[in-house]
């Protein structure tokens, strides 16, 4: 028996879904069939306006519903810190944090020639044109520990130079609360190559 | 160390094995294309979690089988240890303990395995690219952080030359970038060179007391690290780095022009000399053979020296080869402390004494049976 069609289209849907194969995108198609009607609305109505109505903040790119996000506008934040992060959700992990309280500026990607992502596909002039402000004092690089985000917070470290701020890279190595005994090799010799002095 | 069972699911012509294997030496003998080999590749793909003869893992499952298992106890220094691979369509895991390895760096290390197979007597008439393999397989049993170090390397070459292409061709005026690549690529070469270096030196010490001893004193091996630019073992880190800058300034032309990294660790090789002769160029072909043969057993003491405990040998085929002085020289080296896993397709030549201690067993088209 062939699948009405409305229900194929749907497990088309869900299969260009990360994670989701022909089974999990067969199991909620019909679960979507069984639901009510009004919720079923909901859900439509929620994916379209995630896709319409957000946008990237004009400011630091971050995704936000606004022109400008929710924390560019936030008056209590320190103005004289950016904290540079290759994708939305790095800034939610930092924010999780809840120890810093300074700006942001979202990359969306870092940067890598085989993929052909050059410094202007990515947010890089945004970056650039908001250094003009002198009330930037310093720039945390908090891209990823691996080849290309290495590659990004080294380059964006030449490109801001002439500003004269102070350019910091987010420290690497142990987890907290870890025992030293489970960690692999490589993080280990990481973290005896950037041990401090007490 | 040594493996204590070995079992086998669907991989390659193999049904299903299983060996129980307390002893030290084991002969797998039959024709040709019976499923040999196989046994030997299954060991050392739960040694490295990668085949010495293939890319792909689709080939090591068998024929119309969704996925092969290969499971091993290995007991090292007493303490006992369960080693699984599983193969699939999908991919590979590797599992320790019962419990999934997410990377190969954190899984390799615990089997150590020396494999010499036909083609290990080229390795010292091939070309650069099999002795550069040869030292990144046998680097990466030994150190981990090896392995990480020459991953990172690989990408950054990968980056760099497409952006010497972009370059080039006038598709992109990102100099800056460049400078950042090469800061990379010349931090981790020099991490690179100064590990190869320290390794060359402690593999010719033991390979030029083993070539002594096989040859009766009548030629004396080294081995020397041939690196593709004017690097030297005495350099330290900024020395290292100081020559990589001024190389590739110097040959930043030719770069773009050819849209290719010219030099680094991955253009380097490895040069063997007896009694200061060339081997790769002026060597017999016996010489050759014995020099390739001083390598694999020294390697064998290495692994021993830097992780305390001696690898498996897996002997693929490479009896017949040997000549018989050759070949006792070789079961009497590693007698009593290697544990030895040999194919062949005959027992012809090997005295009454070795078969004595070995277990035989005969193979016939992926079956095993063993020979009382």
């Amino acid at each position: 028996m062939d699948v009405p069609e409305p229900i194929s289209k749907l497990m088309d849907g869900f299969m260009r879904l990360p994670g989701i194969g022909p089974k999990t995108a067969q199991r909620l198609a019909f679960f979507v069939l069984g639901m009510e009607e009004e919720d079923v609305t909901e859900l439509a109505k929620a994916l379209v306006r995630a896709k319409r109505d957000l946008k990237r903040c004009q400011v630091c790119s971050n995704i936000s519903d606004q022109p400008v996000c929710s924390v560019c506008r936030d008056k209590n934040r320190d103005r004289s810190v950016i904290c540079v992060v290759q994708d939305p959700r790095d800034m939610i992990a930092m924010e999780r944090t809840r120890e810093f309280h300074g700006l942001y500026h979202v990359l969306h990607g870092a940067i890598s020639p085989m993929e052909g992502i050059g410094p202007d596909e990515l947010s890089i002039p945004d970056l650039l044109k908001r250094l003009e402000d002198e009330t930037v004092k310093e720039l945390i690089l908090a891209t990823n520990p691996n080849i290309e985000g290495e590659a990004t917070a080294m380059y964006l470290q030449r490109l801001v130079k002439p500003f004269g701020l102070k350019v910091t890279r987010i420290a690497h190595g142990l987890p907290v609360g870890g025992d030293l005994e489970y960690a692999d090799e490589v993080t280990l010799t990481k973290a005896l190559e950037g041990r401090r002095e007490l | 160390m040594h493996v204590e069972h070995l079992e086998l699911k669907q991989f390659r012509n193999i049904e299903q094995l299983r060996l129980n294997s307390p002893g030290e030496l084991h002969l797998f003998v039959g024709p040709n294309a019976q499923g040999k080999t196989n046994i030997l590749e299954s060991l050392y793909v739960l040694a490295v979690g990668k085949s010495h003869r293939t890319h792909g893992h689709r080939e090591m499952i068998r024929w119309d089988q969704p996925a092969a298992f290969l499971k091993a106890r290995v007991v090292k220094e007493g303490s006992t240890r369960r080693l699984e691979v599983r193969l699939t369509s999908q991919g590979k895991k590797v599992i320790k303990n019962g419990v999934e390895q997410r990377r190969l760096s954190e899984y390799i290390g615990s089997l150590t395995a020396v494999l010499f197979a036909p083609e290990d007597l080229s390795l010292v008439k091939g070309s650069p690219r099999v002795r550069r393999r040869f030292l990144d397989m046998e680097m990466g049993q030994v150190s981990p952080s090896y392995i990480h170090d020459l991953t990172r390397y690989n990408q950054i070459i990968n980056q760099r030359n497409s952006l010497l292409k972009e370059l080039g061709r006038s598709q992109t005026e990102n100099w800056m970038m460049l400078d950042v690549l090469d800061e990379q690529l010349i931090e981790c070469s020099a991490k690179l060179w100064t590990k190869r270096f320290s390794f060359v030196q402690i593999l010719s010490r033991w390979a030029q007391e083993i070539h002594a001893s096989i040859t009766q004193g009548h030629e004396n091996l080294s081995i020397q690290y041939r690196p593709s630019i004017p690097v030297t073992a005495d350099m330290g880190p900024d020395e290292l780095r100081d020559a990589m800058q001024q190389e590739l300034t110097r040959i930043r032309e030719q770069e773009l022009y050819r849209g290719n990294t010219r030099v680094g660790p991955h253009r380097d090789d490895l040069r063997l000399f007896a009694d200061g002769t060339d081997l790769h160029t002026y060597g017999s072909q016996g010489q050759q053979r014995t020099a390739a043969l001083s390598l694999k057993l020294a390697e064998i003491e290495l692994i021993h020296q830097e992780t305390g405990t001696y690898p498996i040998l897996l002997l693929d085929d490479v009896l017949s080869e040997l000549d018989d002085s050759r070949k006792t020289h070789l079961l009497e080296a590693i007698r009593g402390k290697v544990q030895t896993f040999v194919t062949t397709t005959g027992l012809e030549g090997i005295d009454r004494e070795t078969l004595e201690r070995a277990r035989i067993y005969q193979v016939r088209q992926g079956s095993f049976s063993e020979q009382r």
